[in-house]
């Protein structure tokens, strides 16, 4: 793609995040998904193959659906009220139909069905924007809304995504499959705790974003799709190799990684608020989520699988790819956890 | 008949969305679009919106619809399904027209029974006009089109990107290669 227009659209993608996140008038909530939502398709289409054409038009598809929801619950608080504030939806049937449209964009269960396809047939850089900034845009207009959501629908949905995220990726061998439902997985977590706490969405969600943009990043470093793929890197870049190690124990929310924090802080707020089964099904499936992340780590890091080449070390060279700020990424994906009491705060 | 004329133009409006989402041919869906189009067009100058009506018919239906149905043409196939040649297109459209005919005979039982959707309604007295709503001395409608051009230029300045990034994407997506 010619870079003025790779320019123009990478700026409408982040103008269209921005004014759903400035915004207090529905209408300009909406007109910022909508222009999100145009803009990232010829991202989505950079490789040119049908896969790619069809994981897009999949994209466009569930998200225009979604913003005609989102719309019609709009107009029908319009109604109902006579006002466009984007607070405390108080009417029960619109706060739900806003929820089920927001949950369709983010890709929650049961919407969750083009999460695996569309990162599946992008590439890995696109898969990243996808998976990390598309989701600012709706957590923050559940963020509004959250103290007068309804629960039941909002806890319903999260326990299905941490199931389909853990059972979804255990038969997975392609990376961005994987990072697809754990991305569920993780919005499971994050929805479960909005209507208790919803500061802690904001930290779940930012530490998510680190972590995966670091996942993703790395991946692109070593140019892997495939758990095969990645097991050759020991002979390329071992850096890299230990940094996947950590990175995956990190997503799979390990102590003392950061990505312990989330889940530690989500199980302490549900607790407090007597949701101890709840809790406790999160955490038993959270396990299914490690599991894939550990396969992972031992086919990277853990074991020399057998492969074709038989030399110990290639030439390495320099790399070209696109990972800035990788570095501070990882730092901030492994060792955050000692600034947990600070974190909340921060929100 | 110019009492009830909403109310016939909102159940021809909704049967003709039933026309073209049981999914006949592009060429025959774009007609009925065209169809339902003009008839919402005309449910707005009902209601007093003379410029806005008028706008939609200009430029929504005779300008992008008109497109549409040129690029349809271009890529219509030899025998195109129309609603009576498909068992499933027809079955479709049937069921859509009898759903609508249902629901819109359980909110019109009577004048005395109130039926609460999503709002309250009360026989066919909802989709009547008496009057235009008028305050008097101006029309709603024009101040707000001229809210638009002054105190909504941020509004103007983002939707025309919008349609400039519209066109930008159309391009870069058809383009390929």
């Amino acid at each position: 793609m010619k870079p003025p227009i790779l320019t123009i659209i990478m700026f409408t993608i982040i103008s269209g995040t921005i004014m759903v996140l400035m915004s207090s008038h529905w209408l300009t909530i909406w007109i910022g998904f909508e222009m999100n939502m145009l803009a990232i398709i010829p991202i989505l289409m950079k490789k040119f193959s049908p896969r790619a054409i069809e994981a897009a038009t999949k994209y466009f598809l569930t998200q225009a659906t979604a913003s005609m929801l989102l719309m019609l619950g709009i107009i029908m608080n319009l109604l109902l009220t006579g006002q466009w504030t984007a607070l405390n939806i108080l009417n029960p049937i619109v706060s739900n139909m806003m929820t089920v449209a927001l949950s369709m964009k983010l890709g929650l269960s049961p919407f969750h069905f083009w999460v695996p396809e569309v990162t599946q047939g992008i590439p890995l850089m696109s898969g990243m924007i996808l998976l990390t900034w598309q989701k600012i845009a709706p957590l923050s207009v559940l963020y509004q809304m959250a103290p007068s959501m309804n629960t039941h629908l909002l806890m319903i949905m999260a326990f299905m995504s941490v199931l389909i995220g853990g059972w979804g990726g255990l038969n997975q061998t392609q990376l961005r499959k994987i990072l697809a439902y754990s991305s569920i997985a993780h919005m499971g977590w994050m929805i479960a705790v909005t209507t208790y706490n919803p500061t802690l969405m904001l930290l779940n969600l930012t530490i998510y974003i680190m972590m995966t943009l670091g996942t993703f990043m790395l991946f692109t470093f070593s140019s892997s799709t495939t758990t095969l793929s990645l097991s050759l890197t020991w002979n390329k870049l071992p850096l890299i190799t230990s940094l996947i190690l950590i990175i995956m124990l990190s997503l799979g929310g390990l102590p003392p990684l950061s990505g312990f924090m989330p889940k530690w802080m989500i199980i302490h707020e549900l607790t407090k608020n007597n949701m101890i089964t709840a809790a406790m099904f999160m955490t038993i499936t959270a396990l299914l989520n490690l599991y894939f992340y550990m396969r992972l780590t031992y086919a990277t890091a853990l074991t020399l699988f057998p492969s074709t080449n038989n030399m110990k070390m290639k030439w390495q060279f320099e790399s070209t790819k696109y990972t800035t700020l990788l570095p501070p990424l990882i730092v901030m994906s492994t060792m955050l956890l000692p600034l947990t009491p600070m974190m909340p705060t921060l929100f | 008949m110019m009492t009830y004329i909403v109310f016939i133009l909102s159940v021809i409006f909704v049967v003709s969305f039933v026309g073209f989402s049981s999914k006949p041919s592009p060429i025959y869906g774009g007609l009925v679009l065209i169809i339902s189009g003009a008839i919402g067009c005309g449910i707005v100058l009902c209601f007093g919106g003379s410029f806005l009506g008028l706008m939609v018919f200009l430029i929504y239906l005779g300008g992008m619809l008109v497109v549409f149905g040129y690029t349809t043409a271009m890529a219509t196939e030899q025998y195109p399904e129309v609603w009576v040649s498909n068992k499933a297109v027809l079955g479709a459209f049937i069921v859509g027209l009898l759903s609508e005919l249902l629901t819109a005979c359980y909110i019109l039982k009577g004048d005395d029974v109130e039926v609460e959707v999503v709002l309250k309604f009360n026989g066919a007295g909802d989709w009547v006009i008496y009057d235009t709503g008028d305050s008097g001395f101006f029309s709603e409608e024009a101040m707000g089109i001229a809210a638009l051009y002054s105190y909504g230029t941020w509004l103007v300045i983002v939707t025309g990107w919008s349609l400039f990034i519209g066109v930008l994407v159309i391009m870069e997506v058809t383009r390929g290669n």
